[in-house]
Parts: C-alpha cells; sequence; structure tokens
C-alpha cells in the first residue's frame, strides 16, 4: 500500500514537471537576443542586386585561383590536349599545331608552373601504358621546349590508363584518352 | 547374392547417370586437348590433373551434441573451406553429400566402406566438429577404401573465429599426404581494387575469401609484388604525385619508400633472396629503362639501354635472369636476359603486343597478356624452346598472370564489357587452361600475385 502511493506521488511529481517543461514551446517568452536589437529610426533601405551588365573589361582568369585559371585556358581554347594514336608516342601534325598554340598561350603567361600528364587508352596492358604515358608527356613536353619554353618549369607524369576521360569501349572514346593534358599547377615565385 | 548383384547393378546404373554430368561439364572446362598433346611437358601436366585424380567421398561434416550457434556458424565455414580447398587442389575428384546421398550407409564401417566403395570412391575423409569450452575441435580421418584403414587422422582445436584457417590448415595437410607437395591453402594473393573509389592494395585468401585492404593511401597504389620472405609487399603509389615505389610490412602496416626520384619508378619486382628490387625507371625525357637496387633503394643500377619503352621487369626463381617488355623492334615484346643486363634475348614472337611476364615457380615457364587478334589472352611459353599456347580464349581481355607458388594455377584478369560499363575482376585457372573460377566481384580488382608457400 505505502509502496503504491509513493509511486503515484511520483508520477504526479513527473507529470507536473512534464507540464512545466512543456510549456515554453507553446509560449515562447521573448528571447534575450530580442533586447539588445536598438531602434531603428528610418527603414533601412534594401538595394536588391541587379545582375551585372556585361562590362568590357573582365577580371582576368590567369590570375584568379589555379583552378579558374585552368578552366579558362581550356575553355577559351588556350591550352588544349594532344592526341596520339594506339601504341604511339610521336607526334602527328595536329598535334604540333596543338602544341604551338599552347606553346603561344604559356608564352604569355612565363609565370605559370605547368605540369603535362600523359594518359593511354584501356586496350593495352596496364603497367606498360604506365610506361607509355610517360613517353606521351615527355613528347609533348620535348616539344614545347624546342619551341622555346623553359623546360625548367614544366613536369611530367604518366598515368597510364588509370584516369581514363571516358570510360566506353569504343575508338569514338579510346582516342580522346589517348592525350597530354596540361594542368597549370603553380605560379613561380608564389 | 543375387539381391546384392542387383544392387550393385542399379547402383551401378544410378552412378553413371550421376557421373556423365560432371564429366561431361569437366571436358567442356578443359580446352581441345589435340594441341595439347603436341606438347609432351604440358602433356605430363595434364595427365597428372585428368588420370590421377583421387576419387574421395565427403559426406557432411559431423557436428556432435547440441552445439551454439557460433560454433554452428563456424562448423559450416570449416566444412565448406575444407571441401573448396580440396576441390581445388586438382588432386582429388571431392564427392559430397548430394553424390552420395544414393548410399543407404549402416553404420558398420565394413559394410559402409564396400558401398564407399561400390560409388569407385578410393578414399573417405570423415570429419566431427564438436565444442569444448567455447573452443571448436576438428577432428578428420582419412580412409583408404581399398584397405579400410586410416591413412591420415588429425585433431584441431582452436577459437570459432578461425574455423577457416583450421580447415586451411586440415587441407593442406591432406594435400601434402596425398601429392608430396605443400597445399595451397594458407597462402594469400595481394591484389588492387578500386572498390573503396581509390585505387588502394588488398589481400585475400587463396579461395577469395577474406578480402581486407593494406593499404590507404586515397591516390593511386597498385603493382603490388611479394617479398618472397611473405612479409612485405612491394608497390607503386602516386602518393607524392608521381608513381614511385613503397613497401609495406605486412606485420606493422608500416609503408617505406624504395624509389621516389624522378618522375616515374614503376613495376616492382623482388630477387629471389628479397634483398634487391628489379623496376622500369624514366630516364631523360620519358624514357624508361629496366634497374634494380637494393631493397633499401640503394646500390642503383641500370639495366637496360635501349631507346624503346623497357619495362615490367620479372625476375627468374632462380634469381640469374630477368624478363621484362620491350618496344624495342616496335611492338611491345617480351624479352629475357641475364640478371646483370647481359646475354638479351627475345622470348615472344606470336602476337602484336606481349607484355606482363610472370615466371613459374620451377623458371621454366612464362606467363604473360598476348594480343594476337582483338583482346588479350593469358600465353605460356617454355622459356628454352620459346614455343607458346593461349591458355585462355576471348570473353573479353585476360591480362596480368601470375603462377601459384606450387605452379599449378594462375591467377589473372578479365576486363568486361556489361551494359554498366567496362568490370575488370580477378580469376584463377589451372596452369593448363581449365577450371576456372572468379574470385573477386566489389569494385575493378587487378594485378593479383600470390604469396609464396606459409613456414
Amino acid at each position: 500500500m505505502y509502496r503504491k502511493s509513493l509511486v503515484a506521488v511520483w508520477v504526479g511529481v513527473l507529470a507536473v514537471s512534464l507540464l512545466f517543461l512543456g510549456c515554453p514551446k507553446k509560449k515562447p517568452a521573448p528571447a534575450p537576443e530580442v533586447d539588445v536589437i536598438e531602434e531603428v529610426q528610418e527603414p533601412v533601405e534594401v538595394l536588391v542586386p541587379v545582375p551585372p551588365e556585361t562590362f568590357d573589361e573582365v577580371s582576368d582568369p590567369f590570375s584568379e585561383d589555379l583552378e579558374t585559371a585552368n578552366v579558362a585556358a581550356y575553355e577559351q581554347g588556350l591550352l588544349g590536349d594532344v592526341y596520339f594514336e594506339f601504341d604511339k608516342y610521336d607526334l602527328q601534325p595536329e598535334a604540333r599545331d596543338r602544341l604551338a598554340k599552347n606553346a603561344e598561350f604559356l608564352r604569355a603567361h612565363p609565370e605559370f608552373e605547368m605540369l603535362i600528364e600523359g594518359h593511354c587508352d584501356e586496350r593495352g596492358t596496364a603497367e606498360y601504358n604506365l610506361a607509355l604515358g610517360d613517353r606521351r608527356a615527355n613528347a609533348a613536353k620535348n616539344y614545347l621546349t624546342s619551341l622555346g619554353l623553359p623546360a625548367g618549369s614544366i613536369q611530367s607524369v604518366s598515368f597510364g590508363e588509370e584516369r581514363a576521360q571516358c570510360q566506353e569501349a569504343s575508338e569514338a572514346c579510346w582516342w580522346r584518352n589517348r592525350r597530354a593534358h596540361f594542368v597549370i599547377r603553380g605560379r613561380s615565385g608564389g | 547374392m543375387i539381391r546384392a548383384s542387383n544392387t550393385t547393378a542399379l547402383l551401378y546404373l544410378v552412378l553413371s547417370a550421376l557421373w556423365l554430368g560432371p564429366t561431361v561439364a569437366w571436358s567442356q572446362q578443359v580446352p581441345p586437348t589435340e594441341d595439347q598433346l603436341s606438347d609432351p611437358e604440358v602433356n605430363v601436366v595434364l595427365e597428372g590433373r585428368q588420370r590421377s585424380r583421387f576419387r574421395l567421398a565427403m559426406p557432411a561434416v559431423q557436428r556432435e551434441g547440441a552445439p551454439g550457434p557460433q560454433i554452428r556458424e563456424a562448423a559450416d565455414q570449416l566444412e565448406q573451406t575444407l571441401r573448396t580447398d580440396l576441390d581445388q587442389s586438382g588432386i582429388f575428384d571431392v564427392r559430397g553429400p548430394a553424390q552420395l546421398s544414393v548410399l543407404n550407409l549402416t553404420g558398420n564401417d565394413e559394410r559402409d566402406f564396400e558401398l564407399y566403395r561400390s560409388l569407385r570412391n578410393e578414399l573417405l575423409l570423415t570429419s566431427l566438429v564438436k565444442q569444448d569450452q567455447g573452443r571448436l575441435i576438428l577432428e578428420g580421418r582419412v580412409y583408404d577404401l581399398a584397405s579400410g584403414k586410416v591413412v591420415l587422422g588429425k585433431r584441431y582445436r582452436g577459437d570459432p573465429s578461425i574455423a577457416r584457417r583450421i580447415a586451411h590448415t586440415f587441407a593442406d595437410e591432406i594435400i601434402l599426404y596425398f601429392s608430396g607437395r605443400q597445399g595451397l591453402a594458407l597462402t594469400s594473393i595481394a591484389f588492387a581494387s578500386d572498390r573503396s573509389g581509390f585505387k588502394e592494395l588488398y589481400l585475400m585468401d587463396s579461395d577469395g575469401a577474406n578480402q581486407r585492404p593494406i593499404t590507404a593511401h586515397k591516390s593511386i597504389s597498385m603493382s603490388p609484388e611479394w617479398n618472397p620472405n611473405g612479409r612485405e609487399i612491394a608497390y607503386i603509389s602516386y602518393y607524392s604525385g608521381t608513381p614511385n615505389i613503397y613497401l609495406v610490412d605486412l606485420g606493422s602496416g608500416r609503408k617505406t619508400p624504395v624509389i621516389t626520384t624522378g618522375s616515374l619508378n614503376i613495376s616492382p619486382s623482388f630477387s629471389p633472396s628479397g634483398k634487391q628490387i628489379a623496376f622500369a625507371r624514366s630516364i631523360g625525357d620519358g624514357n624508361s629503362e629496366i634497374f634494380i637496387c637494393n631493397r633499401d633503394g640503394s646500390a642503383l643500377q641500370q639495366l637496360t639501354h635501349s631507346s624503346g619503352i623497357d619495362t615490367n621487369p620479372a625476375w627468374s626463381p632462380n634469381g640469374r635472369e630477368i624478363a621484362f617488355t620491350s618496344s624495342r623492334t616496335g611492338s611491345p615484346q617480351i624479352y629475357i636476359m641475364d640478371a646483370e643486363g647481359t646475354n638479351l634475348r627475345r622470348a615472344t614472337f606470336d602476337g602484336n603486343y606481349n607484355d606482363g611476364a610472370a615466371w613459374s615457380p620451377d623458371g621454366t615457364r612464362i606467363v604473360y597478356a598476348s594480343r594476337r587478334t582483338g583482346d588479350f589472352d593469358i600465353a605460356v611459353a617454355d622459356v628454352v624452346t620459346l614455343e607458346s599456347r593461349l591458355l585462355t580464349h576471348g570473353g573479353g581481355s585476360n591480362e596480368t598472370p601470375s603462377f601459384s607458388p606450387d605452379g599449378r594455377r594462375i591467377l589473372f584478369t578479365l576486363k568486361r564489357q556489361s551494359r554498366s560499363g567496362t568490370s575488370t575482376q580477378i580469376f584463377v585457372m589451372d596452369a593448363t587452361g581449365g577450371n576456372r573460377e572468379q574470385l573477386t566481384s566489389k569494385g575493378n580488382n587487378s594485378s593479383p600475385v600470390w604469396s609464396g608457400f606459409k613456414e
């Protein structure tokens, strides 16, 4: 009996405290932060930003961060990939043309430190492709230096078939993977 | 008497019906034998495989008492592992409960042995699993059915969590007894997988179970190669930006750099002593040559000097030679030179693209990926006669083969197209080309290499 009544008392206490706990949610007391806000005499006019008109002078993407510079260089066609034939690393005439354009851009931006990535399609073996990709990257690099660019500002790396751009098994896809890809990796002196 | 012989006749009928199935399936798996017969060396291997497989009856593993769920699960795991190991050993023709269910076993050994013999079984493997204070006990016996005697009896005890290991140990014991050679059950396979989103190195047991990562570089890590001591693996990783060679200690997980200078250091291969590493390294303008160095990267020495691509060296088991791939004559072909870089000779002539040589443990053969028409197939060549033949026949691109330490199995990868894209998986097959099994399925898996035997 005694025990039962004790339980009843506890249940009562719990119920009451729950009520109290529940209360503030229904009727929120004024939050202290609100007091801090000062009265504003005149309503502040909020200017809705309008999209800027196209200006003639754009900020130079090549002085922006590297990612922006890389995207802009490729989008504007100032840098472009150089493509190779299957299992080959010699430069075809189109590849030389492309490299000449790339060289032009790099001459205009001597501050850029470049990385040339060599890539292969998936048809060769993975191990051999690592070596082949290195040849491709270096074929591109050597051509650039033959055009007068300083070798010291150009590094190369082979990814073999590890970073294929296109995953389908067709020549339409393979040729896009047999490439030397250009990455602005830094700026000299910074 | 009459009844008995009738039963026997009936049994044979049932038996031949049962038997036809597996026999047909088996002969389909083995590639045409005509050209194999013309190759005397391969023929010997084939004879071993086809004619002297012991017919082993393996009824279900008995469970003693009422084991708890943990032990029950361990017992199931143990039974499955034991069965797979014996089946894959290439020595036994394992008949399981399904094939043995036609027998009305009596419980009387002598009578039952006769029944097993009636199905032309030569051996009987009985096993009993019981529980002892939370530990698992396996009691196994192999009977010679002709004499009715136990030829091999073993009792193992261990934690239920290592049930597979117990089974592997017993399987290897049985294989050693009947073949005189060590079994593969306790060996491991290292490979690379992109299942985590990055290409990392993994290990698995020889049957494909227990796949676990051993690197977490979150870069590109690949081309594992075992130190013959079995305690470390050399591999390449793009961890620092360009591919360089590292070692991972399998005991501690510690990684140490071997060669990290230059733009390209790839395809490591240990010397049999484990003291040196052969690899390919770019010099000058991206011209990769074969180098060797000590295990710690010291004593770097250039072995090849050609303007073509030289890559993917494989040190021969006796340490005297190194096979590698070179494009010096145009297309990639495999060459063999002495380990000092002298006495160079070309080893492959069939096919327009051959790469990835791996030696058989006895040093008489190399396996490699060979492209003769469209995709790559696995080829094997005798290193003296240079005669080669294909072990796979299309179905995708078959690449990066390597031998098991007993020389009877070959690991390789198969790259296939499907609606969801390209998938590369690891397979294992007999050294003669048959009996193919897939070991991986998660992500893409590549460059499998088998460890040596475990001490």
